[in-house]
């Protein structure tokens, strides 16, 4: 059983926290997320399935005592799947009242990148995942993909038809 | 909020932002219904002073400068209006200002609500008020301007005569703390304070009481008092001292003949007591929502926490009862206390429930404001009225179904009722109406708004749903309720739809989307030409159901006892299939729909035979059905969370689950929905 | 400790007086939300000291305070009054008020009124 690694990110004052980010991996790409959308992380949990959603939402989980959807960001950006284990986290994220937990690989650490580090996304549209990236930061120790958390969450599936470019 | 204010905390800034909304509401209650009777009483009068004058004090308090100012010169106003008894008042004139004070002050308030500087600028409207004063002034001229209630007693206060030879003559200068204030009241004080130890007083500044600059020069050069006295220097220097706010201290003994301390008289203050001061007998005040009884605030967090608690202490007490560990054991005595600790948390359940309920009224009540602007700007003279004010609903509803409701009203208003000229051609009463009603059916609670306007045009509605793309569906097999439901569609409204007051950015869709946040469903029925009724059904929050387990594979979902009618175990002879193939079981004679629970959710199960598994007969309003599932694992109060929010962009509502239920195990079971599963599969 | 009374008809005012004076050592016995209840109270509870606001329903601080007087002639009264009510504040030193106390105050102004009572 995956042992329950809580760890409480503090929210701070939004100023504060301006050009912080959370980053992740997922296989050899690094992501990161803005961490003011950020309310916690978890290890994997047991996670109880929903009908009638697309095959990235897996579920939801009891975290406690409130019920939180969980999205395995490998799926939602047509990867390759992989086995959950004792490093795959539930990123806890919260924009408009609405909470959901990402399944990564594993989380890294806080960096903060500064707003002349950040570039605009790239222009080509290869990549599934590019869709949702907001910017590219660069930091000490590479190149960090900037995800758009809203972007991520309030996509709707009808949408993407007429937005993939091949 | 400024922070060098030594003063407040967040428990009294709390308590005034919640006295003062009161206020606020109370105010407009009686301004709505001056308006409507077209007379203002002496009551209305006194009553709105009164709350000018408590807003002045606490907003002073509370360093919200504007707000103080701004009450500050309504109560001048007001004051004013009893004191000389000015009846002829410009009531129009007179309600604008308070109603623009009003929404200047719960701005203000909102605005420290959400942790913002009340930046306000109350400037105009005080002048606006000021200057209605002041030609009510004009018009009434007051040579006997009755600024208070001075009765014809006079009473000598100092009157000690008399110099003995023991008498010691003195010159003191007082002065008080920098911001004591009403120096002069000070300096009175003082005097009275001194009365049994002096006598032929004289001072300066010798007028207390009508000079309005008495208390400056208190304030910059100090009170000077010259008097005779039998005590000693040390005594009448602490007597002095001891003054409330005394500063400093001047004292000089001088000879008697040197005594002089002006140019002026000495003057034997000559005081008025008043007979009776202060305001008038306390108004009866009908419209007092709720004040001085016995109650109590609590922080709505706190309310929040222990119903969480509650819930938890639910789950617990399963784990406890049904535990595996003591399956299959004797225990008498313990399924005995069991049993009364179900019962008592059952009460317990029922009381935190109940704590949470609040009458609807007040909610109902904000209408009347809302339908007084709009018939002003409109020109319509639509008449509303409230029904079932004391309903209760969940706190959290209650919160979430303002601005729906203000939504639907402006609507029906807007677009509803007709004009005057348009109605009396149609035969009908020049003044339209809505009505407000609520009700508990038991489960749920029922809002509804009733207009009795021009009704929806089924035809508009098809042809505008058309053009923006919306129809699913051939027109012609659509019933009226599913042409209505269309404008709840988010990109219903198109441009020339929304009028100021009924769509900037608060469209239909945003109005279902939370009513359905909160559990609930709205419908529309409606006549052209008659009307319209909007019927929002809301269910009691039962965040604790009893619900009973059964297993579907390795699922585990929760149906709620109240739907359930039987729970048997199929027999060949009783399947039959209906003409369409669909299964169906036959039980005393009548045929019953039969739902695979496997099929509803996609899930694989060892049990495909149906003498295999279990029927659960459940049954709604219209129909009852049976459900096919595995097993039945047993009966178990279970917290009720609703689907989460991000899922509402999915149809999970519309594939047959409720709600998310917390098991004792901390294992999540869907809830079934056991009227959208009927809708969808039978 | 001294034993205090608060009338006065607004809840905001008697919550921060109270919160003023418990921070500084003083034990509030009572509140009132009128004048009659409290002529009322501090018959029950024979306070040391009396904060009265001047204006209120039923009856004003000045009657209150009247008949306080007459229970207990040596009674403390403090009256709590707003800046433009200097007629009332006369009066009510007349009738008997120890002292007086304009709103807005801060704390350390309560404090020290009511130490000199």
């Amino acid at each position: 059983m995956a042992k329950n690694n809580i760890e409480k990110v503090e929210i701070q004052e939004e100023d504060t926290q301006k050009g912080r980010f959370l980053t992740f991996k997922l296989g050899d790409e690094v992501f990161s997320l803005e961490i003011k959308y950020v309310t916690e992380i978890v290890g994997i949990q047991p996670i109880t399935k929903i009908p009638e959603v697309p095959d990235y939402v897996k579920g939801i989980i009891n975290l406690r005592g409130k019920i939180i959807p969980v999205v395995d960001v490998r799926i939602k950006f047509k990867k390759e799947p992989i086995a959950y284990d004792e490093r795959t986290c539930i990123i806890v994220v919260d924009i408009e009242d609405m909470s959901v937990g990402l399944i990564v690989d594993n989380v890294s650490e806080v960096v903060t990148i500064k707003e002349e580090n950040i570039a605009p996304p790239p222009s080509y549209k290869t990549g599934f995942q590019n869709r949702y990236i907001k910017g590219i930061g660069k930091s000490k120790d590479g190149v960090k993909l900037l995800l758009d958390c809203n972007k991520l969450l309030t996509d709707e599936e009808k949408q993407e038809i007429s937005d993939i470019e091949i | 909020m400024t922070e060098d204010f030594n003063n407040y905390s967040e428990p009294m800034l709390e308590m005034f932002m919640f006295e003062t909304n009161q206020s606020m509401e109370q105010l407009e209650e009686i301004l709505l219904n001056i308006e409507s009777n077209s007379k203002i009483t002496d009551d209305d009068i006194n009553e709105i002073f009164r709350i000018m004058h408590t807003i002045k004090g606490s907003s002073s308090m509370m360093m919200f400068g504007n707000i103080s100012k701004l009450t500050h010169s309504l109560e001048d106003l007001f004051y004013f209006i009893r004191e000389n008894k000015v009846y002829s008042l410009d009531l129009t004139k007179l309600s604008d200002l308070v109603f623009s004070t009003i929404d200047f002050i719960s701005l203000e308030i909102s605005k420290i609500e959400k942790g913002e500087e009340p930046d306000g600028d109350e400037g105009s409207l005080t002048s606006q008020i000021k200057d209605y004063l002041n030609s009510l002034k004009e018009d009434n001229p007051t040579g006997e301007i009755i600024l208070s209630e001075d009765e014809n007693q006079h009473e000598n206060f100092i009157s000690k005569e008399g110099i003995t030879e023991n008498s010691i003559k003195y010159i003191a200068k007082i002065f008080f703390q920098e911001d004591c204030k009403m120096e002069n009241m000070r300096a009175f004080t003082l005097l009275r304070d001194m009365e049994e130890y002096i006598s032929d007083v004289s001072h300066i500044p010798e007028d207390l009481f009508d000079d309005n600059d008495a208390s400056e020069k208190i304030a910059k050069e100090g009170f000077s008092i010259s008097f005779v006295s039998e005590e000693n220097y040390e005594k009448v220097f602490s007597l002095l001292k001891d003054g409330m706010f005394v500063e400093l201290v001047e004292l000089e003994e001088i000879e008697i003949e040197d005594y002089k301390l002006s140019d002026s008289e000495i003057k034997e203050d000559d005081l008025e007591e008043d007979a009776s001061s202060g305001i008038k007998k306390n108004v009866n005040n009908s419209f007092s929502l709720n004040k001085n009884k016995n109650i109590i605030s609590v922080n709505v967090e706190k309310m929040d926490m222990l119903m969480d608690l509650v819930g938890e202490i639910v789950i617990t007490e399963s784990m406890v009862t049904k535990n595996p560990e003591l399956k299959n054991l004797e225990l008498e005595s313990f399924n005995k206390a069991a049993r009364q600790l179900r019962k008592l948390n059952n009460e317990l359940q029922d009381i935190v429930m109940s704590i949470r309920m609040i009458q609807i009224g007040p909610t109902f009540h904000k209408m009347h404001r809302i339908v007084r602007d709009m018939n002003k700007q409109l020109g319509k003279n639509t008449k509303l009225e409230i029904s079932g004010e004391e309903t209760e609903v969940d706190k959290n509803i209650i919160d979430t179904l303002g601005e729906p409701l203000m939504h639907l009203i402006r609507n029906s208003l807007d677009h509803g009722i007709e004009s005057k000229e348009e109605r009396i051609a149609k035969g009908k009463d020049e003044r339209g109406l809505i009505s407000l009603d609520a009700i508990n059916t038991g489960g749920d609670v029922v809002i509804s708004i009733q207009d009795d306007g021009k009704g929806l045009d089924r035809n508009k509605i098809i042809e505008k749903a058309s053009k923006n793309n919306l129809l699913t569906k051939s027109p012609e097999d659509m019933s009226d309720k599913e042409v209505f439901s269309l404008i709840f569609l988010p990109g219903f409204s198109t441009k020339e739809n929304i009028t100021e007051y009924s769509g900037r950015g608060v469209g239909m869709d945003v109005v279902k989307r939370s009513i359905e946040k909160v559990g609930g469903n709205i419908q529309i029925e409606s006549e052209m030409d008659e009307g319209t009724t909007i019927s929002i059904k809301i269910p009691l929050t039962l965040a604790i159901i009893d619900g009973m387990k059964i297993s579907v594979g390795e699922s585990i979902f929760t149906v709620p006892t109240t739907t359930i009618k039987e729970s048997f175990k199929a027999r060949k002879e009783d399947l039959i299939k209906d003409a369409s193939d669909n299964e169906m079981i036959m039980i005393r004679g009548d045929a019953y729909p039969v739902v695979r629970l496997h099929d509803v959710f996609n899930l694989k199960s060892e049990t495909e035979d149906i003498m295999e598994g279990i029927l659960v007969m459940v049954e709604t309003e219209e129909t009852s059905y049976c459900l096919f599932a595995d097993e039945i694992l047993g009966e178990q109060q279970v917290v009720v969370k609703p689907i989460p929010g991000y899922l509402r962009q999915y149809k999970v509502k519309d594939s047959g689950v409720a709600g998310c239920a917390i098991l004792g195990n901390a294992d999540i079971s869907l809830i079934l929905d056991i009227s959208g599963i009927a809708n969808e599969y039978i | 400790m001294k034993k205090v009374l608060i009338v006065d008809d607004a809840a905001f005012m008697r919550h921060t007086i109270k919160a003023m004076l418990e921070k500084n050592g003083f034990e509030i016995v009572g509140e009132a939300e009128n004048g009659t209840i409290g002529v009322e109270r501090y018959r029950e509870l024979s306070p040391d000291i009396v904060t009265m606001d001047i204006t209120m329903p039923e009856k004003d601080g000045i009657e209150a305070l009247k008949d306080i007087r007459k229970i207990d002639s040596n009674a403390k009264v403090l009256m709590v009054s707003a800046m433009g009510q200097e007629k009332l504040v006369k009066n009510s030193i007349i009738a008997g008020a120890k002292g007086f106390i304009v709103k807005p105050f801060k704390e350390d102004k309560l404090v020290e009124a009511l130490s000199k009572l």
